[in-house]
């Protein structure tokens, strides 16, 4: 068997035990892109978090987890992250895979919403989530994970080459038939359940609807005058959505275009095309020459079937 | 013709106007053709199939060579006819024996005298000559006349000619055969030793006579002189020649195919006149004449392996249909009707318009019905009448003599109607997508399965050959006899249940001249075309009770045996009938089958055995097991599939109180709800559920839309109104199962994180086991989503939200889910019912197809549902919008159309835009691409087309050999792995093809077997696509989706080699050992024995084992 290298491109190479086979997975510290903004930094501390690629599809948090147990307590794991997608909003508000990756190690299950309005001023209401059991994410082969461990010490442990494959640690989440039996009980939840979910958040929609419109420049039941005087209305609901009085409502192509169509005007050609003898003649003429284009393309067409011995019925 | 000559004449300046010469050639093929490019076409076929120069003078030498030494041949005095036999059977020569034997006390006799005149007759005489089904040659008539010296008055009593003429076809057989050194054969034409020719073909590599270059073989025809002593009036239609001593049959009956064969030896020379005269006349004669042959020899009317019974070596016939046309009628008797006539033909016609007149005639003309005279310059010869009463189908060539079509039966004459009906349809509405030409001359039509409704193949060798000697003395022969017989019962007892009957059989062989007798026919195919208004009507009537002794009721009783009955109907009337009696649809379907069946069996002692369709293996291929039928103790179907549908819409309507929003519409989106469901749903109610194991248990979850009216109240934010379609979902499914008792709803969430997306569905569990999924069809989405994927689009924004990429990827997701769930699969539905209302068979073809597809392991994960149903629709539609069900193209059983679409699928070119008008409302440009959005792929079309050409061998081979199930079975050979998935946990497997029924009766295998009901759920396709969008760009995965028990996969071409290592690779990798120090790129591999495992895992308590194919 040969020697199979160590490290690759600056990756340590970490081989994993399979029934019949190893899988490897690469590691390397992670380095934060430098003309990025802070908050990625946030995500993703540098010095403690471990960038792995070729992680295996199924992989959990808690069998990333279990596998670098001996390196050092890990924090949190991140799948395919991708700064780029991060929204650029409120922390919380971003990708709910990684809230949820996250809430997935709390035991005590926190309502998410709650955290996030935490610092807002009147008391929002609560949301009722979905139940989500823990369950396996499946991702595309070869993807990459950035795990982040509690203490910074544990990264270099990680980074040093293993001496014999580590076997991949299971963890309780179902796989395959079951998983996907459970998946489908899990998509069919109680009634009474997704009524809750549904109506908390509706009441959480329109608590963040009355607010942002407190804040928006156009206040509902107050006509948009612009500076020459003009009412702004826009298209909205089913019958439109005036903001401000009650007037009709904007065209559709006005709403795509900013254009006013103006009168639909039959637009009748004024010149003649065939008053002149000479635009007869050339109609005419033209007629011909494209009788005659037609005629040739249609011949080199069939010259072609010909060589290709299309015409040989038997 | 006009031969367009501007390449040269034109040739450097393109812009130059164009001559007055080429102008007219130009004009002329647009408007004499149909159009420029299909006159290119015609100019291009016509040197194709005419026969070439080369070799001409070596035949000419030879047909020299053979004169001088037939003129020498010695003389041969009397002998009686036996003796004679005997003399030439010592040489080796058979003497081609006719019926009846001469009786050995005979008192006239044989004898031979060298030829007085040879000519070249028929097409090659007269340079017409059109090339014949691969592989035959061009035919040379060389005709010779015999001296009428060895003929006398009486000879055309009792085949006394005939003998004579097989003993001077003999001697000439014996004496070239020992003179040149080239092979001799006899050949009966339609098997009738009456019109046996001698045919020479020059041997390979023969030094002195080879004329092969010229691919031409010489048919020498003896031929009677016109100054014969044989009066021509003793051969009129009426006169009985034939004395038979047998007592059964009448003494004195007319013989008209026997005499019209006599006549056919005196008018050789007559027809090469006058055809030739016609050539000259009409200049595009030539022409035209060819492209009608090429037409005719593409449908079996010539040679060939199926050919139409009776136009064998009637190269006349198509040539008098010409002169027919061209002279006009013959006015028949004192027949007013002579205003009827038809009118002859312009002459300056183009060979096109020719050709299309041709057609024309044969279209619309009821040979059984209206005789054809052809307009004669001395009148009639004999009595029309006489034709009319002794000739089922007549037409009589321009010398009032001949009859080409005494030997013809009707039921031919009406495939050849029924074919020129659909080629002239095809030429005046050339739809879009087809190559009008070369469905006209270039390909050809001998696929029976896709020509015919029903293929019918009947082996003779046990027939009851029960005609009285007198037939098969009229016939020529016991086959000419037994086939005529046949296609006369069949034509009466199918009646206007079908357009055409076609009697197919090879075209009869060429025999040794060792050999007097021409080989039996054994195995004959019948096709049918079906008439759909009437083909599977239920009750056939016949006279009613008061004229019971009549003839009618006599020849009524006598055609349907014991089936024939008394019956009294609704409406009072009692009349003899025959009721067939059908319990299913597929029975129906087989009712004109079951009359051939019947009509075989009774009069020729033809037992099912010997009788055989494919009808009943392809039904099975759409039936379950019987056992599993047992064990689902349900009935279901699409009818009450559409019931429960029905009442669903009931209960939800009644709803209506407790709605915030009235219910305008419920609008089925499901194959299960339009006929087009390979195999019929069956409910299971819970109860029956839970006893049923694991394989057994799949029941289809069947998608509705629901329409609400418009309301104000819903929210502008996509987020929101997923919500509030929850909430609405929970009031409906409250108040349903309130008001419905043993009715269950539950919602399904969907589970996706895509948050624009309407995953959600109202799961509707009706108390007879029907599954339904509701969604609610909201039309402002679409416009949210719009705004989400190009804000740009929106003059004025509502709200200042910015969206960025990942949510724009999402919408668009959303975008495509929403336009095709909501506003695709509607339209599309109600243009797949309206389909199936109006073509009885695509429903059938449909699920055929659908069949093989996933039998292929195709269906679903690369072609869509709904692009096949649309591909499915090309036979039936064609491009056309107006097409009706009694169009001749159109298949009216499955299996016709199953193999149209095979056809179709062979030379397939994904690349050209299909289209059809099926959506009325809709340009239909917009709709396929949404149903082909998601494949199939390059990869996956070239598998289909690999299959379909397989499979269209494999179904012309099913002709002969009637195993079907060939089709449908899947090589796995060319999958680099095959995943065996456990059959015990596949609710599906009882819908494989090859289903056992062990692994749902193995009841001690209920571990695993769980009572939690599940509609809908079947993990096959869940960890299909698992597998698929994990491993997307490693491997291809393929999977039957009907009950499959076995993915197959393949590894993608583009990661075979070892390439550098990067970090977003997305396939699973191993590093390489480094060979090379100096090499600094780190290579990897794609690690496949660890995806193997990994797919393992992923698939536990799926997957049984993996094999793999190749070397790893």
């Amino acid at each position: 068997m040969p020697v199979l290298p160590k490290r690759l491109s600056g990756f340590t190479v970490i081989p994993i035990a399979y029934p019949s086979s190893s899988h490897f997975i690469y590691a390397r510290a992670h380095t934060p892109p430098k003309s990025k903004t802070s908050k990625s930094k946030n995500v993703l501390p540098e010095g403690r978090t471990l960038f792995l690629v070729n992680v295996p599809p199924d992989a959990t948090e808690r069998e990333l987890t279990l596998l670098f147990k001996d390196c050092g307590t890990v924090e949190r794991v991140l799948f395919d992250f991708n700064s780029a997608d991060a929204p650029e909003e409120h922390e919380s508000d971003s990708d709910e895979e990684v809230v949820e990756a996250a809430e997935e190690s709390d035991t005590e299950a926190r309502p998410r919403k709650k955290r996030k309005l935490q610092t807002s001023e009147p008391a929002p209401p609560k949301m009722m989530p979905l139940p989500s059991p823990s369950l396996r994410t499946l991702r595309k082969t070869g993807s990459c994970a950035h795990l982040i461990f509690l203490d910074s010490s544990s990264l270099a442990k990680a980074l040093s080459p293993p001496t014999s494959p580590k076997p991949w640690p299971s963890s309780e989440e179902p796989r395959g038939l079951s998983h996907y039996m459970a998946n489908y009980d899990n998509e069919r939840p109680p009634l009474d359940t997704i009524k809750a979910h549904a109506d908390s958040f509706m009441e959480c929609f329109e608590f963040n609807l009355s607010k942002s419109k407190q804040e928006a420049k156009y206040r509902k039941g107050e006509a948009v005058v612009d500076e020459d005087g003009f009412t702004l209305v826009t298209r909205g609901g089913a019958y439109g959505q005036t903001l401000g009085g009650g007037v009709g409502v904007a065209s559709k192509k006005f709403m795509l275009t900013g254009k006013i169509g103006g009168r639909k005007k039959k637009d009748k050609k004024k010149e003649k095309d065939a008053f002149y003898a000479f635009q007869k003649a050339e109609k005419q003429r033209k007629v011909i020459l494209d009788m005659k284009k037609n005629f040739e393309t249609d011949k080199q067409r069939i010259e072609k079937l010909k060589e290709s011995r299309r015409f040989k019925p038997y | 013709m006009n031969q367009v000559d501007s390449e040269n004449t034109n040739r450097q300046g393109r812009e130059e106007p164009l001559t007055g010469h080429e102008l007219r050639d130009i004009k002329d093929a647009a408007d004499l053709y149909q159009s420029g490019s299909f006159k290119l076409q015609i100019d291009a076929l016509l040197p194709n199939v005419r026969p070439k120069e080369s070799g001409r003078q070596q035949l000419d030498h030879f047909l020299f060579a053979l004169r001088a030494h037939c003129i020498s041949i010695p003389s041969i005095a009397p002998l009686s006819p036996l003796a004679a036999i005997k003399v030439l059977a010592k040489q080796g020569v058979a003497v081609p024996s006719v019926f009846p034997l001469p009786s050995p006390d005979v008192k006239w006799k044989v004898a031979f005298e060298p030829p007085r005149e040879f000519c070249v007759v028929g097409s090659w005489g007269n340079g017409i000559a059109v090339k014949k089904q691969s592989g035959s040659r061009f035919s040379v008539d060389l005709s010779m006349e015999m001296p009428e010296a060895l003929f006398q008055e009486k000879d055309y009593l009792d085949g006394r000619f005939f003998h004579k003429k097989s003993y001077y076809l003999a001697v000439l057989a014996q004496s070239i055969s020992t003179a040149f050194d080239v092979d001799t054969f006899y050949s009966s034409a339609l098997g009738d030793p009456r019109l046996t020719t001698l045919v020479l073909r020059s041997r390979n590599g023969s030094a002195s006579y080879d004329f092969s270059k010229s691919h031409t073989e010489v048919h020498v025809i003896p031929v009677l002189s016109s100054s014969s002593p044989l009066s021509s009036s003793r051969l009129f239609p009426s006169h009985s020649n034939v004395r038979v001593p047998s007592s059964s049959s009448p003494p004195n009956f007319p013989t008209p195919i026997y005499n019209n064969t006599i006549l056919l030896s005196t008018c050789a020379k007559e027809a090469l006149m006058s055809t030739h005269e016609l050539k000259n006349a009409l200049p595009a004669f030539h022409d035209a004449y060819t492209l009608l042959r090429v037409w005719a020899n593409q449908r079996g009317y010539g040679d060939g392996e199926l050919c139409a019974r009776g136009f064998e070596r009637k190269g006349s016939f198509w040539a008098g249909l010409l002169r027919y046309l061209s002279l006009g009628d013959e006015l028949v008797g004192t027949k007013s009707g002579s205003a009827k006539l038809r009118k002859p033909l312009g002459k300056g016609l183009s060979s096109y318009q020719l050709f299309k007149a041709a057609l024309d005639f044969l279209a619309k003309h009821k040979f059984g019905e209206t005789p054809v005279f052809t307009k004669t310059t001395n009148g009639h010869r004999c009595a029309p009448e006489e034709y009319i009463t002794h000739h089922p189908a007549i037409f009589v060539d321009a010398t009032s003599t001949i009859n080409f079509l005494s030997d013809v039966p009707l039921t031919s004459l009406d495939l050849l109607s029924h074919d020129a009906k659909e080629t002239l349809e095809q030429l005046s509405n050339p739809g879009a997508s087809s190559d009008t030409f070369a469905d006209c001359f270039l390909k050809s039509r001998f696929k029976i399965s896709s020509r015919f409704d029903a293929v019918i193949r009947v082996n003779l060798s046990q027939a009851s050959r029960n005609q009285s000697t007198s037939t098969v003395i009229e016939h020529g022969s016991s086959d000419a006899a037994l086939l005529a017989s046949i296609s006369s019962l069949l034509r009466r007892g199918l009646g206007n249940r079908t357009q055409a009957i076609a009697i197919l059989q090879p075209v009869t062989p060429y025999r040794p001249i060792s050999s007097a007798e021409s080989p039996s026919t054994s195995i004959i195919h019948i096709g049918l075309i079906y008439d759909p208004a009437h083909a599977f009507r239920l009750v056939d009537h016949g006279p009613s009770a008061e004229d019971q002794d009549s003839n009618v009721a006599k020849e009524f009783r006598y055609l349907w045996g014991s089936r024939a009955e008394l019956r009294r109907f609704k409406d009072g009337r009692i009349t003899e009938s025959v009721v067939w009696e059908v319990t299913t649809s597929d029975e129906r379907a087989h009712i004109p089958v079951s009359i051939v069946r019947h009509l075989l069996q009774l009069h020729f002692g033809l037992s099912a055995k010997y009788v055989r369709t494919l009808q009943t293996p392809f039904d099975n291929i759409l039936q379950l097991p019987d056992d599993v039928h047992r064990l689902h103790r349900a009935t279901g179907g699409c009818k009450a599939a559409l019931t429960a549908f029905d009442g669903v819409v009931r209960s939800l309507k009644a709803l209506d109180e407790q709605l915030p929003l009235a219910l305008l519409n419920v609008s089925p989106i499901s194959e299960y709800l339009r006929y087009t469901s390979t195999f019929a749903p069956l409910p299971i109610p819970a109860s029956v559920s839970a006893e049923l194991p694991e394989s057994l248990r799949f029941l289809p979850t069947i998608p509705i839309i629901l329409e609400f009216e418009k309301s104000s109240k819903w929210p502008d934010d996509l987020k929101a109104i997923q919500k509030i379609k929850l909430a609405f979902f929970e009031t409906i499914a409250q108040s349903l199962m309130s008001s419905n008792p043993g009715l269950k709803a539950s919602i399904a969430t969907g589970g996706s994180s895509n948050p624009f997306q309407g995953y959600a569905a109202l799961e509707i569990f009706t108390a007879e086991g029907w599954s339904f999924s509701a969604f609610i069809w909201h039309d402002r989405e679409a416009t949210l989503l719009d705004r989400i994927i190009d804000p740009g689009k929106m003059f004025v924004s509502p709200s200042d939200q910015k969206y960025n990429a990942r949510e724009q990827r999402e919408a668009k997701v959303a975008q495509e889910l929403y336009t095709r769930r909501f506003i695709y699969a509607p339209r599309h539905h109600r243009a797949i019912v309206n389909l199936c209302h109006k073509y009885s068979a695509y429903s059938g073809t449909v699920r055929l197809v659908k069949r093989w597809l996933a039998a292929h392991w195709l269906l679903h994960t690369h072609v869509s549902e709904e692009a096949i149903e649309i591909i499915c629709a090309l036979p039936f539609v064609g491009g056309k919008q107006t097409s009706t069900e009694s169009a001749a193209a159109v298949p009216h059983s499955k299996e016709r159309g199953f193999s149209l679409v095979l056809e179709f699928l062979t030379d397939w070119d994904w690349k050209e835009p299909l289209c059809l008008t099926l959506y009325e409302d809709d340009p239909p440009a917009t709709a396929p691409e949404m149903w082909t959005s998601n494949g199939p792929d390059a990869i996956a079309v070239h598998r289909l087309r690999a299959f379909a050409r397989e499979a269209s061998k494999v179904l012309r081979n099913a002709e002969t050999e009637l195993d079907i199930k060939s089709l449908f079975l899947h090589s796995t050979d060319d999958y680099d792995i095959v995943i065996q998935l456990n059959p015990t946990v596949l609710p599906r497997y009882h819908q494989n093809i090859n289903a056992e029924s062990s692994v749902w009766t193995r009841d001690a295998h209920s571990g695993i077997t769980e009572s939690t009901h599940r509609p809908g759920f079947d993990p096959l396709p869940i960890f299909l696509a698992d597998l698929q969008s994990t491993y997307a760009d490693t491997l291809k995965f393929f999977a039957d989706p009907f009950g499959g028990d076995r993915i197959g996969a393949i590894w993608l071409p583009s990661l075979g080699a070892p390439r550098p290592f990067r970090a977003l690779a997305g396939f699973s990798s191993k590093p390489l050992a480094k060979e090379d120090k100096a090499k600094d790129k780190d290579l990897v591999m794609l690690n496949r024995q660890a995806v193997l495992d990994e797919i393992g895992r992923l698939g536990t308590g799926l997957v049984q084992k993996i094999i793999v194919h190749e070397p790893m």
